[in-house]
């Protein structure tokens, strides 16, 4: 009976003195111990730790990686263009002591203070350059010198900015209308221009054809003509061969066949009594020769 | 507790009283129950995807795999389960309402929509898909793992956007700015040391805002027209010009028959020439002639109207016979020839 409230009693004071003469720092946090509001002991290792109870107190802090988001703000660039930017920023407390001393271990009012130094770095940094060159990758260079002056200010109170970074860097609301009229007429351009070129070259190639069809006919016209002149040729030859062999008879022959063409019924002929055809009617005188009507 | 004063003194002479009504070993008993909760608080299981790391009054002590395990309870240990092998999604410029099956997203313009290095605007999609590879660092510096991972992933897409031009995003570079974006989101985890891996950025969605969109859908529908005027032209072209191929074909064989012709023609009358020539030099010319003449006239003056002219001796009046009135038939008079 005794011994079980001895060791009730002995538990429950190991408890109490553990509390309050003992603490535990967790690997993501590292501990200033105050006494009287006077920092003693920083303490950046994790695990079991002592302090003189009633007198000390310990205050946690986050060791962990901060990130926070920089309210978007406005800027006027150099070529004296609006841009709005977003930044967030990495940070972390490295110096408990003095982050204690100065922030009052407030993370809160450290983000203010982390606000105000970014706006007025971002600001004087990025003035000084174009809205091309901000948003090209030549910006980084432009952040790490906003990271650095940060950081020169932040130091003293115990915060290390790790990484200052345009998230967003956008058009405010009504040049960004502007930007999209510009890319629309953009576009209408190059549409009309798509446009006109296969009209362009749907008239070239049907001229083409046109004239291909002109050239085609054309030449087959200069081939007809050659043949044709061949043809004549040809048969021109066949003729003067045949009649050069006996030029008179031709002459007589053909030009009886012509007679026959060329008189026709409604035709009225006056003839000589003379003529050879007719001599007989006068009474007949053998001709030896022939002669034309 | 001689030294206690009276009337506490009392209070555990009465509390005393009670527990050795009890009896000693029912104290002992729940004494033993409560210690073994305590320490059954302990075990712990750790899941075939993650890792427990283990903490002595908070500070690490080792990393320990899956399975089933024990550690000394609540002041003395504690641990944290991080699961390293799943792969975390992050979205950008668009939210999962539902996810799958039947998935349901919703855009968020103000992080889709960013500026390109020729001064334009673009919409893009994104996805992120990354894995712890450190689970020390990634349980003991981070925050809020996802929104760093967005914040870096989104910073680092719009660079890479940057570098490019509106045409080049949408269109080729696609796949490029992902596979980009993947190496310098990882170079800044590693410089914030976060201890993840980045798995992919992948450009879900890259197009013109909405406000442009019908703008360059009409460029392609131009690129259509473009397209479709050059095709009827050639079908034009394809039409015409085997027609005259034909046409012309057809001139150049009208000529060769003409030719033909001519030539055939000139043979047969050659021909015939020759034959009467032959005819004409095998006898005696002057018959064969007076004959030749004789048949044609036989041939021409019936058909005609014939006027002889009598050439008298000398005398000048003309005397006219009419041999069609005077032999009172003629093939025609002068009147039905008109």
């Amino acid at each position: 009976m005794k011994t079980l409230v001895v060791f009730v009693v002995v538990v429950f004071l190991v408890f109490i003195g553990y509390r309050l003469a003992a603490f535990t720092v967790d690997q993501t946090q590292v501990a200033v111990v105050l006494q009287f509001g006077k920092i003693v002991k920083v303490v950046t290792q994790p695990g079991l730790h002592l302090k003189t109870p009633f007198l000390q107190s310990v205050v946690y802090i986050d060791h962990r990686l901060q990130d926070y988001s920089v309210k978007p703000q406005e800027i006027i660039t150099k070529d004296q263009r609006r841009l709005v930017v977003d930044n967030y920023v990495i940070w972390q407390v490295t110096d408990p002591r003095a982050f204690v001393k100065t922030m009052a271990g407030s993370f809160v009012q450290a983000q203010l203070r982390i606000d105000g130094v970014i706006y007025s770095n971002v600001r004087n940094v990025l003035a000084d350059h174009t809205v091309t060159d901000i948003i090209s990758p030549k910006r980084l260079a432009y952040l790490q010198q906003v990271t650095s002056s940060s950081q020169a200010q932040m130091k003293s109170y115990g915060l290390k900015l790790i990484d200052v970074h345009v998230k967003r860097a956008d058009l405010p609301e009504a040049n960004e209308q502007a930007v999209y009229k510009r890319m629309a007429s953009e576009r209408e351009q190059t549409a009309a221009q798509l446009r006109a070129q296969g009209e362009q070259q749907a008239t070239q190639i049907q001229a083409e054809a046109d004239k291909e069809v002109t050239i085609t006919i054309a030449e087959a016209q200069k081939e007809a003509d050659q043949t044709k002149g061949e043809g004549d040729a040809t048969a021109l030859k066949i003729f003067s061969d045949a009649y050069k062999q006996d030029p008179d008879f031709y002459r007589f022959w053909r030009t009886l066949q012509s007679y026959e063409q060329t008189f026709s019924g409604k035709d009225t002929l006056v003839l000589s009594s003379k003529a050879d055809y007719l001599r007989l009617l006068q009474g007949f005188q053998p001709a030896q020769t022939a002669q034309q009507p | 507790m001689q030294d206690l004063e009276g009337d506490f003194q009392e209070n555990w002479r009465k509390w005393g009283r009670r527990l050795g009504k009890l009896g000693s070993w029912t104290g002992w008993l729940i004494i033993l129950v409560i210690a073994a909760f305590y320490l059954m608080s302990g075990f712990y299981q750790v899941g075939p995807a993650s890792v427990a790391l283990v903490k002595n009054f908070g500070a690490y002590s080792q990393t320990i795999g899956p399975g089933f395990h024990y550690h000394l309870p609540a002041p003395f240990q504690s641990v944290v389960l991080v699961n390293v092998s799943n792969v975390r999604n992050e979205d950008l410029g668009f939210r999962t309402v539902r996810p799958a099956p039947n998935p349901q997203y919703q855009a968020v313009p103000q992080e889709a929509l960013m500026l390109t290095g020729d001064g334009n605007i673009v919409y893009v999609e994104a996805i992120v898909q990354y894995q712890v590879k450190d689970a020390q660092m990634f349980a003991f510096n981070l925050i809020d793992p996802q929104l760093i991972v967005r914040q870096a992933a989104e910073a680092v897409i719009r660079e890479e956007v940057a570098k490019r031009t509106l045409d080049e995003v949408i269109t080729t570079q696609r796949t490029a700015i992902g596979s980009q974006s993947q190496v310098s989101l990882q170079a800044l985890l590693d410089r914030y040391q976060t201890g993840i891996a980045v798995r992919t950025v992948k450009i879900q969605a890259a197009r013109p805002p909405d406000q442009v969109l019908a703008a360059f859908d009409d460029v392609n529908s131009a690129r259509q027209d473009h397209d479709t005027f050059i095709n009827k032209a050639n079908q034009y072209k394809n039409t015409i010009l085997p027609k005259a191929l034909g046409q012309a074909q057809q001139i150049i064989n009208k000529a060769e028959g003409y030719k033909a012709q001519q030539v055939a023609l000139a043979q047969g009358t050659v021909a015939r020439f020759l034959d009467v020539l032959k005819a004409y030099r095998a006898g005696d010319p002057g018959v064969t002639r007076t004959r030749l003449y004789i048949e044609a006239m036989e041939q021409i003056l019936p058909k005609m109207n014939l006027i002889i002219l009598g050439a008298g001796e000398g005398n000048q009046t003309l005397n006219l016979l009419d041999l069609s009135k005077l032999l009172g038939q003629g093939p025609s008079s002068p009147k039905g020839g008109k």
